[in-house]
C-alpha cells in the first residue's frame, strides 16, 4: 500500500515536472511569435486591383472624406485605394503624381482634375496605357478620360441663387430705407479653370433672374482668388477686405475658401454685414452656422462620390466602358438644420 | 528485454546522485529555454532594420545605375558601359526581389510601385543608352530628362518608404526592447521559481532518503539508553540505510534473545542453588535425628530411673545421688531436645553434667559459677552451654589431672545477656579460634567423640535465633592460659514468640 503510495507521488510528481517545462516552452514560444508578430505586417490581404486618388490638398477634410468614401467602396470589391502623395517625402503636383501614377501601373486612376492642357495630355498617356483616369469634382472634358464624378454644378448653382434671393428679401426686411442693388460675389479660383465653376456661376444667374420675384437688383460678379501659391488662397481673401465696397453676399465654392473668408469676416469685426454662402460640411463651416456667422453651406455627400470612383472603375472593367456622370447629392445646411449636422459631425469626429 | 531501474534497489549515493543530476538538468534545460527565447529576441532586434538596410542598398543601386548611365552619356566610355550594365544587372535582380501584390500594406504597395516604377526606368535608361549609341542627341536628352525624373520619383518613394519604414521599426525596436526587459524580469522569476522547486524537491526527496536513518538513530539512542523493547524498523529501500537498518534489527532480536537465554540460565542457576541449600537442611536434619537417635533418651532415662531405685532400696545414697544427675541429665534431652528453654534450665544441665564428670573422674574438675539471677529466665536455644563446657572439659583442662577448673558466670551487658564458660586449659591459637567461629574447624574433628554436638552447631543455630552474626566470642590469651567462650543472647522473656521454631523443627 504504501508502495502504491510512493509510486503514485514519484508519478505525479514527474508528471507535474514534465507539465510545468512544457508550460514554461509553451509560453516562451508563444512570447516569441507575439515578438516575432511586431515585425511581421500585419495586414497581407492581397487585392485584385490597385486604384490612386490624386487631389491638390489631400489634407482637406473633404478630400480625406472622399477617399474614405472610396477606400472602403474598393474593399468591397477587392480594390486597394490609395491617396497618392500622403505618405510621400516631398509634395508632388498633381501632374508628378499621375506621372509617377501611370509608371508605378496602378488599375485606376481618380484625379482631382481641370481643363488644364498637361493634364489632358496625362490623362491620355494613361489611358493609352490601359489605365482607365475617372476625374472627380472638376472634370477634364477634352481628355480620354472614361468618366466623370461631380456635383451637379447647375443644380448647386441654382440653389445658391435661391438662398441668395432669400438672404436678399430677408436683407430688405430690416433695411427697407436702404435701397441700391445687392452684390453678390462668387470666389473663383484663377489657376483651376474649374469649368464646375462656371456652370455654378450660371446656374446662380439664372436662379437669380428667374426666381427673382421683387425689383431688387443684383450684380452678381467673380472674385477671383489666386490659388498659385501654396498659402495665396488666404492672402488673396484677406485683400477682399482690405477694399472699401464689400460685397453683400460672398458665394464660395471650396471648402478652404469658405473657411477663410468665414475667418475672415470674424477677424475684420463684418458679422452681420455680409452674407457667406459655404461650401462643405466641415466641422468649422457647420459651428459658423451654428454662430450666424455663414448663413448656409451645402453638404456633398463626399462618401458617395468616393464610392462611385471605384464603381465607375468596376463597371469599366466589367463592361469596357461606364457612365460618362456620376453625381453626388448635395443637401444644404442653414440654421434651421444645422443642430443635427452638429451631432452628426461630432458623429464624424469620433 | 526492458531495461527498468527499480528505484528501491539504488544505492545512497545513486539515488541522491539521480535527485540531484535530476534537479541541475531540470534548472539547465529551463536556462536553455530560457536562452533560446533571448536569442531569438535579439535575432528580432536585429531583424528590426533589415528592411532600412535593403532599402539603402536599392537606393544606392538605383543611384549607381543613373550615376554610370549620365558617366556614359558624358564620355561614352567603354568602361562606363561595362559599368552601367553591371549595375543595371545588380538593380534588376533587386527590384525582382520586390513585392508585386497589392496587399493592404502601405509598405508593400509602396515595393509594388517601385518595382514597376524601376522597370520603367529601367526601360527608359536602356532606350537613352540605345539612343546615344546611335548618336540621336535629340532623343536621348528627351530620354534623359525622363530617366532622371524617373529616377527622383522612384528615389522619393524609397525615402519615403525608408523613412515610414523606420519610424515603424523603432516603433518595433522600442517595443522590442520593452519586451526584452519583460521577457528578462520574466526569465528571472522562472528562474527562481524553478530553482526554488528544485530545492523543495531536492529536500523532500533526501528527506524521503534519510528519513529511516532518523528512525534508526532514535531507536539507536533508545537501545543507547537501555530499551530492548523498542518496535523494530521497517526496512523502506534495499540500500546502504536499508541495510543498516536490517543489521540494527537483526542486533535487537540478537540482543533480546541473549537476554531471554541468560535470564532462563539464571534461573536454572538459582533453582538449583535453592535445591542444594535445601538437601543440606535436610542432611543436617537427618544426621540430627540420626545422632538424637543414638542416645535414646526415653530408654536410658527409664534405665537410669531403675538404677537409681535400686539404689535408693540398697541405700547407696551417693549411687543413688549419681544415677539421679545421670538420669535428670538425660530427661532434660528428651524434655527439651527440640525446643528452647530458660537460662536456668542450661544451668541445670550444666551442673548435672559436670557433678556426672566429677563423679566419673572423681572431683577433678573445679567448678564456679556467678548467676545474675535477673536473667535466669531469659530463654535461649537449647543445648548450648553444656557443649561448650564439654568442649572446655575435653580440649581444655582433661589432662590437667585435677588442677582443671571451670567458671560459669551469667551477666547482663547493655541489651544483652551474656553466658561466660571459662577454663584455665591449654588455650586456642587464635588460628583455630577464626576456624571455630566461622565454622570450618569442624571438618577437622572427629564427630561423636562427645555428646555429637559440634561448636558449628551451636554458633550456627545461636545465629539462627538471635538473627545476628556475633553471638559468641572466644578469648584465649595463649598456650597454658585457659579459654573464655562468651555467648551473647537478647534479652526474650520466658513466653515470648521466638523465631527459630521454624528452623529448629
Amino acid at each position: 500500500m504504501n508502495e502504491k503510495n510512493g509510486k503514485r507521488t514519484i508519478c505525479i510528481r514527474g508528471i507535474a515536472v514534465l507539465i510545468s517545462i512544457v508550460a514554461i516552452s509553451v509560453c516562451i514560444f508563444m512570447f516569441l511569435t507575439h515578438i516575432r508578430g511586431f515585425r511581421e505586417v500585419a495586414d497581407a490581404d492581397s487585392y485584385d486591383k490597385y486604384y490612386v486618388m490624386i487631389t491638390k490638398d489631400s489634407k482637406s477634410s473633404f478630400w480625406q472624406s472622399v477617399y474614405q468614401g472610396a477606400y472602403r467602396r474598393g474593399l468591397e470589391e477587392n480594390a486597394y485605394v490609395d491617396l497618392l502623395g500622403e505618405n510621400l517625402s516631398e509634395d508632388y503636383s498633381r501632374e508628378d503624381l499621375m506621372r509617377i501614377a501611370i509608371s508605378s501601373g496602378v488599375d485606376g486612376i481618380f484625379v482631382e482634375s481641370d481643363e488644364s492642357g498637361e493634364l489632358t495630355e496625362l490623362i491620355d498617356e494613361a489611358v493609352d496605357r490601359d489605365i482607365p483616369v475617372v476625374t472627380l469634382y472638376g472634370d477634364n472634358t477634352h481628355s480620354k478620360r472614361c468618366s466623370f464624378v461631380g456635383v451637379g454644378s447647375y443644380n448647386l448653382g441654382r440653389e445658391y441663387g435661391r438662398q441668395v434671393l432669400k438672404i436678399a428679401e430677408e436683407q430688405k426686411k430690416e433695411k427697407s430705407e436702404e435701397k441700391g442693388e445687392i452684390q453678390v460675389a462668387v470666389l473663383t479660383n484663377a489657376y483651376t479653370m474649374n469649368s464646375g465653376q462656371n456652370i455654378i456661376y450660371s446656374g446662380i444667374q439664372d436662379a437669380i433672374e428667374q426666381e427673382k420675384t421683387e425689383d431688387i437688383d443684383f450684380s452678381v460678379s467673380y472674385i477671383t482668388v489666386d490659388d498659385t501659391n501654396t498659402f495665396s488662397v488666404e492672402e488673396s481673401i484677406r485683400d477682399i477686405f482690405m477694399e472699401e465696397r464689400l460685397p453683400d453676399i460672398i458665394i464660395c465654392l471650396n471648402e478652404l475658401n469658405t473657411t477663410c473668408v468665414y475667418q475672415a469676416v470674424v477677424d475684420y469685426n463684418r458679422v452681420g454685414q455680409i452674407s457667406i454662402l459655404g461650401y462643405y460640411d466641415s466641422d468649422t463651416i457647420i459651428n459658423a452656422i451654428d454662430r450666424n456667422v455663414v448663413n448656409a453651406t451645402f453638404s456633398i455627400d463626399t462618401e458617395q462620390m468616393g464610392g462611385f470612383c471605384v464603381e465607375a472603375l468596376t463597371e469599366y472593367y466589367l463592361l469596357g466602358n461606364t457612365s460618362q456622370y456620376f453625381t453626388a447629392d448635395v443637401t444644404l445646411i442653414d440654421k434651421s438644420n444645422v443642430a443635427q449636422y452638429l451631432e452628426g459631425g461630432d458623429e464624424d469626429e469620433n | 528485454m526492458k531495461m527498468r531501474i527499480n528505484p528501491k534497489k539504488l544505492s545512497l549515493q545513486e539515488k541522491m546522485s539521480c535527485v540531484f543530476i535530476l534537479a541541475n538538468m531540470l534548472v539547465f534545460l529551463v536556462t536553455l529555454l530560457l536562452f533560446t527565447g533571448i536569442n531569438s529576441m535579439f535575432r528580432e532586434i536585429d531583424m528590426v532594420y533589415e528592411d532600412n538596410m535593403h532599402l539603402n542598398e536599392l537606393s544606392d543601386a538605383l543611384t549607381a545605375v543613373q550615376d554610370s548611365m549620365t558617366d556614359y552619356l558624358n564620355a561614352k566610355t567603354s568602361d562606363s558601359l561595362e559599368e552601367f550594365y553591371r549595375n543595371e544587372q545588380t538593380y534588376t535582380e533587386m527590384v525582382e526581389g520586390l513585392n508585386d501584390e497589392i496587399a493592404g500594406t502601405a509598405f508593400l504597395r509602396m515595393e509594388r510601385s517601385i518595382r514597376h516604377m524601376s522597370r520603367e526606368y529601367l526601360d527608359v535608361v536602356g532606350q537613352t543608352i540605345e539612343a546615344k549609341r546611335g548618336r540621336n542627341v535629340e532623343k536621348y536628352r528627351v530620354r534623359y530628362e525622363n530617366a532622371t525624373q524617373m529616377y527622383g520619383y522612384i528615389n522619393t518613394y524609397i525615402n519615403s518608404l525608408n523613412n515610414e519604414r523606420f519610424r515603424n521599426n523603432s516603433e518595433n525596436y522600442s517595443r522590442l526592447s520593452d519586451a526584452f526587459r519583460r521577457f528578462e524580469t520574466i526569465s528571472i522569476l522562472v528562474l527562481t521559481v524553478v530553482i526554488v522547486g528544485n530545492v523543495i524537491l531536492i529536500i523532500r526527496f533526501t528527506g524521503g532518503m534519510i528519513r529511516p536513518l532518523k528512525g534508526l538513530a532514535t531507536s539507536a539512542d533508545e537501545v543507547a539508553k537501555g530499551n530492548f523493547n523498542v518496535e523494530l524498523i521497517p526496512v523502506a529501500a534495499e540500500d546502504e540505510i536499508g541495510i543498516v537498518t536490517k543489521a540494527f534489527n537483526q542486533m535487537v532480536v540478537s540482543i533480546r534473545q541473549y537476554i531471554e537465554r541468560l535470564r532462563q540460565s539464571m534461573e536454572i542457576q538459582q533453582s538449583l542453588k535453592e535445591k542444594e541449600l535445601m538437601m543440606e537442611a535436610h542432611l543436617k536434619d537427618a544426621q540430627l535425628k540420626y545422632l538424637q537417635a543414638q542416645i535414646n533418651p526415653h530408654f536410658l532415662f527409664n534405665t537410669l530411673n531403675a538404677g537409681a531405685q535400686l539404689a535408693m532400696m540398697e541405700e547407696a545414697d551417693r549411687t543413688y545421688d549419681y544415677v539421679q544427675n545421670v538420669a535428670e541429665f538425660f530427661r532434660y534431652n528428651v524434655k527439651k531436645g527440640n525446643e528452647t528453654v530458660t537460662v536456668r534450665e542450661e544451668i541445670e544441665l550444666v551442673d548435672n553434667y559436670i557433678y556426672i564428670l566429677n563423679v566419673r573422674f572423681s572431683g577433678e574438675i573445679h567448678y564456679k559459677k556467678q548467676i545474675d539471677e535477673g536473667v535466669l529466665s531469659v530463654r535461649m536455644p537449647g543445648m548450648i552451654l553444656q557443649p561448650i563446657v564439654e568442649n572446655c572439659i575435653n580440649h581444655g583442662i582433661r589432662e590437667m589431672e585435677g588442677r582443671g577448673k571451670i567458671w560459669l558466670s551469667v551477666y547482663q551487658e547493655d541489651d544483652f545477656v551474656c553466658i561466660s564458660v571459662k577454663d584455665n586449659g591449654r588455650g586456642i591459637s587464635t588460628e583455630n579460634i577464626e576456624k571455630i567461629l566461622n565454622g570450618s574447624y569442624r571438618q577437622e574433628k572427629h564427630p561423636g567423640s562427645s555428646n555429637g554436638i559440634g561448636m558449628d552447631n551451636v554458633i550456627a543455630r545461636l545465629k539462627l535465633y538471635s538473627e545476628m552474626d556475633d553471638v559468641m566470642s572466644i578469648y584465649s590469651e595463649g598456650k597454658d592460659m585457659g579459654t573464655e567462650f562468651v555467648i551473647y543472647l537478647k534479652k526474650k522473656e520466658e513466653g515470648e514468640p521466638y523465631h527459630v521454631q521454624d528452623h529448629a523443627g
